[in-house]
Order: structure tokens, then sequence, then C-alpha cells
């Protein structure tokens, strides 16, 4: 749905580092590099944005095209 | 007991501790986790949450978010106003907001000087028309309630001792194994590098056909990492942890 605030596993904090994350991915760069630079060492914090899926502007979208009908 | 301090700084502390025994280590470390206090969200109002997630996902998300206080709260139930409420142990904090906008943690208004809330944490998004209002008590508490009032992470290992003898015979094995990049060479000797480095698996040890290189944590001396998240200055955490279990050592001694 959203990122999660913190690591599932450890309790780091990740959620702050995510946008940032989202958008070099996004723009070309590699998901190892970008992780490191945010300085995400362990791999249970990793994975928590590696294994990301942000499905909430789905749902947002939803909403709008209901809000449209009713 | 003897400290060195390797870093030091809001967000990491890394230590080296020596002649102290693996317990008072991994009791520092449990009253890291556990029991260090820190202020997190505990109760919500919600007046508007139009938002696609719910008043309890919510809640929790803004638990979850650490809190700087600057002031120095006292427990709830330790407090004169007997567990009500008041801004001697509550830190009160609001929040409004209206879409289309991602809101983030750093929208939370709370009085100045009184807390400071970090940056750039997504609590929720909203969609056009709707509405996000809510109000929410911050409190101390304890890692050991709530995984939302934990200081920070804490681990240590033994202080790794790689000693190569005579026998090496320069085949490199234990260079190219390493897969921390430990060991190198020079001068026409294996040399450890970077030894804080080593994790102990003894791959080394195991590829060497000549036993010629030994690998051993010593069991007396430390090295101790703090990470903060960041509702507590690293270096802090470490010192109250140790405050935690004085008390609890004085505490002991008066039952006894």
């Amino acid at each position: 749905m959203i990122i999660p605030i913190r690591c599932f596993s450890c309790g780091a904090i990740i959620a702050d580092k995510y946008e940032e994350y989202k958008k070099r991915v996004e723009k070309g760069e590699h998901p190892k590099k970008v992780l490191d630079d945010l300085g995400i060492k362990r791999y249970c914090c990793r994975r928590m944005l590696l294994s990301h899926i942000d499905y909430i502007d789905y749902v947002i979208e939803l909403e709008n095209r209901r809000g449209a009908v009713g | 007991m003897r400290l060195k301090i390797l870093e030091a700084n809001e967000k990491n502390l890394v230590l080296i501790i020596e002649d102290v025994d693996v317990s008072i280590v991994n009791a520092i470390r449990r009253a890291i986790l556990t029991e260090v206090p820190t202020v997190a969200v505990e109760d919500v109002i919600f007046y508007e949450n139009d938002s696609p997630l719910h008043d309890e996902i919510l809640a929790l998300r803004i638990g979850l978010i650490p809190i700087k206080a600057k002031v120095d709260l006292k427990f709830r139930d330790e407090c004169e106003c007997n567990g009500k409420g008041c801004p001697m142990c509550t830190i009160y904090l609001r929040l409004e907001k209206e879409g289309p906008a991602t809101v983030y943690s750093h929208d939370i208004i709370v009085e100045e000087g009184v807390a400071e809330l970090p940056k750039n944490i997504p609590i929720v998004k909203l969609a056009k028309n709707q509405r996000l209002k809510l109000e929410a008590e911050a409190i101390l508490g304890r890692g050991k309630e709530h995984a939302k009032w934990q200081s920070g992470i804490a681990s240590y290992k033994y202080y790794p001792e790689i000693k190569i003898k005579e026998d090496c015979t320069l085949c490199k094995a234990c260079v190219e194994e390493c897969p921390r990049n430990v060991l190198d060479v020079e001068d026409d000797k294996i040399i450890v590098k970077d030894e804080l480095n080593c994790t102990l698996c003894k791959a080394c040890v195991e590829v060497c056909d000549y036993n010629a290189i030994d690998v051993k944590g010593n069991d007396r001396k430390f090295v101790f990492k703090v990470e903060s998240s960041s509702s507590l200055d690293a270096r802090d955490i470490f010192i109250k942890a140790c405050d935690v279990m004085i008390d609890k050592a004085k505490e002991l001694e008066e039952l006894l």
C-alpha cells in the first residue's frame, strides 16, 4: 500500500528514504547503488525498499473515479 | 573496563569496549533495545479521515514516527495528573491537510521548543477533496512495551584477532576467499588491512591448506555499535542505558 515507516525486522526508519530511492531508480540508477548511497546497510532494511510495491496511488485513482460517478 | 570511541555522531556510535565480560555488554545492548525511555504517539483522536487508510493503520504509522523531545517529560503513570495527561507528561500534536497531497511527518504541528519531528516520512496520500484532521498525544514509553519506543538498534561482536603464522606460503588463497576484503598482501607478507571489518566467518582458515592462519574472537574485547532511531542522540542512548542498569542494580541492592 504505502511504504512502511520502520523496517519490520530491526526497527530502523526507512520511510524517509523511499521517495529519493524511487525517484533515482525510476531515472535508471541501479537499486544497489542507490541503497548504498542512502546508507541502508542491513539486508533486512534493503529488502523493505527493494520489494515494496506502492499501490496507494491506484487506490486513490479508484476513489477519484468513484467520486466522479457518485 | 576501557573504552575507545571510533565514531560518535547524532545517528551512530561505534565503541571498542575492553576488559569486560560479555554479560555486561549484552546487558547494555538489551537496555538500549527495551529500557531507554523515548517519546512516541500513543493516543490519536480522528476528527476527519477520508484517506485510503483506516484510522487504526494511520494511528500506528503516526506512532512509529520517532519524536525528538526537547523538554523533560515524566512517565504518565508517575505524573502528578494521575495518568489523565498533562503538559508535564504529554506532547500534544495536530495534523490537518487536504488533498490532493502527500501527508508527511513534517506536516504534523507541534508547539515550538517542545519537540522536533523528522522530515520526509510519508504518512498517507490524499486524493482531491479528501481531508485528514487529527490530534495526537505523545508520551514517554519503553521499548519493551512497544517497538515504537525502541530508542535504537544496538549490536556487538567479539573483537577479531587474526594471526598469520610462519607456515604461510603466500598462496593468497585466504586473500581471495575473504568476503569482507580484510586481508591483503604487502612486502611478501599477508597483512590484516581492516580487522574491524572481519565477521569471524573463518572462510580464510578453512581455505588455508597449511593451517597458517588463525582467526579468533577476543571474548574480553568488543566492538559495540549503536544506531539511533533519531529520537535521541546515539551517545545519549548509551549513557541512558547505563543509567538504567545502575538504577536496576541499586533496586536489587535495596531488596537484598
